[in-house]
């Protein structure tokens, strides 16, 4: 027979074991101050002086574990952004964001014909509660989380949205931030390819071999057509 | 006008609020390094003494607090009741600062009239009737404010508070039953020399009981219900910001330094403990250390358990602490008869006796109440 209340002296002990714990053995019990990817690899002498000097920023985002994610970012495939951006302005990832932080507006050329890519992005960082669903729904791969985390900013209003420019990012740099998931996304981005262009191939070859048909058959009705 | 009486007064309270006033900044210092030690994170450290890189752990965080708190803009809700939004926090810190005047602090400077000053011969019944008025200020705050979430607060923490004083008068009793005074210096003075009511077995299960009430009362965790974040936002006290949300804040931790006070006067021996032959003045330390180390565990359960759901909180009042402590009064009334024979042998049994009984009943109670519950029904949308 159990002790009466012994299930809160049990949990009493966990509690006890992560607060001594805590004091004796910091990198096992304060597993989140990882800060193994500073040069020292140690934890640093009074974690929490960061920012030391004012306006100083931990920025470079690639000395952040590779599995961070924080804010998504708009992927273009290098050079002039706008020209190579793979957004195409579908509004998949506007309908299906949870809290609706996400505006966009499409792109016209100036005869008002659709051209595929973002007049207005914008993503409201007060509101994005970093779950990642416009990630999992484009169909284009063109928003991925960045691990960007130094997101304040001294203006209320319009510092807390951030416009399309500034959600524009390179391959390169997605590669250099999460290397492993974005050569996965390349990869899979090149089968897909692979197979829209072998169906593509599939669906010529088809209408060929059908055009074919057609004009052998043209043909023989044709010499029928003669031959009476 | 008795002058020197007034100056007296000054004398023994002025100080009293002080003390407390700053054990209150250091508490919430405390609590907050404690859960973040418990919970794997490292607590405030960085403020420490202005301008300077000293962080000294952090210590400076409850004076910048409070500055913030100050320079905060104080929002009363449009609808909402001025007056009584502006009188609810107020009324929560007053009964709690009341109260700290009548715990038996022997404080070197107090001369005998002073002290006399709060010799109240009802202290304890003083205690409980000051303290009940936390119960209005949480509902007028609650009501005052003209939110859903402040008066669902409100509502929750009148039943949480009504339930819970019934056990938390019964089990202090006990203490009055075998002291015979309601005057809180002479319920202290009776357990002189480690002869502590929690070191018997009615004693200890009063002061189990005692405790578990004054958690439910001071709103703390698991009995946290008026203020759930997750549920209701902050509770009563949800549309406060500022000054008056100090005032709360103070109010709560102050009443829990006044609970506690009152904790260590009836059930652990007021300023008993060694060393007190030589310095007399020991005994406010140590008064003072039993109040900290009741606040410790208190933190402890507060980073230990999660929050009750609210029938489970007033089943708990009703159908366990009430018949346990009920039945803890029978058996001290007959433990204090036994003690009168003043035979070893017959004080040996009483105390096996009572032992057995009080764990009996309590395991009894919990076997009692785990019955009904059944195997969860799961109903899914159509």
């Amino acid at each position: 027979m159990s002790i009466l209340g012994g299930g809160i002296f049990k949990g009493m002990a966990v509690t006890l074991r992560n607060f001594v714990g805590s004091y004796i053995n910091k990198k096992e019990r304060l597993p989140t101050n990882d800060y193994s990817w500073r040069p020292d690899g140690d934890l640093p002498q009074g974690i929490g002086d960061y920012p030391k000097e004012e306006g100083e920023q931990l920025s470079d985002t690639t000395t952040v574990t590779e599995y961070s994610r924080n804010f998504p970012m708009l992927l273009h495939d290098g050079g002039e952004p706008m020209d190579t951006v793979r957004c195409v302005a579908c509004q998949i990832c506007e309908r299906e964001c949870p809290p609706q932080c996400i505006y966009i507006e499409k792109d016209y050329d100036e005869n008002g014909k659709y051209i595929k890519r973002p007049a207005v992005f914008d993503i409201d960082v007060s509101v994005c509660m970093s779950c990642q669903i416009c990630v999992e729904v484009c169909p284009f791969d063109a928003i991925v989380m960045n691990s960007q985390f130094e997101l304040s900013t001294p203006d209320r209003f319009g510092g807390l949205l951030v416009r399309r420019d500034d959600l524009l990012k390179s391959n390169d740099y997605y590669h250099q931030i999460h290397p492993e998931e974005a050569a996965a996304r390349d990869q899979k981005m090149a089968v897909e390819k692979a197979a829209k262009e072998a169906k593509k191939k599939a669906a010529a070859e088809k209408a060929r071999a059908a055009a074919e048909q057609k004009a052998a058959e043209a043909a023989k009705a044709e010499t029928k057509e003669g031959a009476e | 006008m008795n002058f020197e009486l007034l100056i007296d007064i000054l004398i023994a309270t002025v100080p009293l609020m002080l003390i407390f006033a700053t054990l209150f900044a250091f508490t919430t210092w405390l609590e907050r390094k404690a859960l973040a030690r418990i919970q794997n994170r490292i607590g405030p450290n960085k403020v420490g003494i202005p301008c300077t890189r000293i962080s000294l752990f952090g210590l400076g965080q409850p004076a910048a607090d409070g500055i913030k708190m100050l320079f905060k803009e104080d929002i009363v809700p449009r609808g909402a009741d001025r007056l009584f939004h502006l009188l609810a926090p107020i009324l929560a810190l007053i009964p709690s600062m009341l109260v700290l005047c009548f715990l038996p602090l022997d404080f070197p400077w107090l001369n005998e009239n002073s002290v006399k000053a709060f010799l109240l011969d009802g202290a304890v019944i003083f205690f409980f009737a000051i303290t009940g008025l936390n119960t209005l200020a949480v509902f007028m705050a609650g009501w005052a404010s003209r939110n859903k979430y402040s008066l669902l607060g409100g509502m929750r923490a009148v039943a949480q508070m009504v339930s819970y004083e019934i056990p938390l008068v019964l089990s202090a009793v006990i203490v009055v039953m075998m002291v015979g005074s309601l005057n809180a210096a002479e319920i202290a003075k009776a357990q002189t020399g480690w002869d502590w009511f929690v070191f018997s077995p009615w004693g200890f299960a009063a002061f189990v009981i005692f405790f578990i009430a004054a958690l439910a009362e001071t709103n703390r965790s698991p009995f946290d219900l008026p203020e759930a974040e997750s549920e209701i936002i902050a509770g009563y006290f949800t549309e406060y910001s500022g000054f008056k949300f100090a005032l709360f804040f103070l109010g709560e931790y102050i009443a829990m330094f006044a609970i506690s006070g009152l904790a260590v006067t009836l059930f652990l021996g007021g300023g008993d403990g060694p060393g007190l032959a030589v310095l007399p003045w020991l005994s406010v330390i140590w008064f003072l250390a039993k109040i900290f180390a009741l606040i410790a565990v208190m933190i402890w359960l507060r980073g230990t358990l999660p929050r009750l759901r609210v029938d489970q909180l007033m089943g708990f009042a009703w159908k366990f602490m009430l018949p346990l402590s009920i039945l803890n009064i029978l058996v001290a009334g007959f433990a204090w008869h036994a003690e009168q024979l003043d035979n070893t042998f017959i004080t040996v049994i009483t105390w096996v006796i009572s032992l057995a009984i009080l764990y009996g009943a309590a395991s009894g109670l919990n076997q009692l109440n785990r019955g009904k519950v059944r195997p969860r029904e799961y109903k899914y949308a159509e």
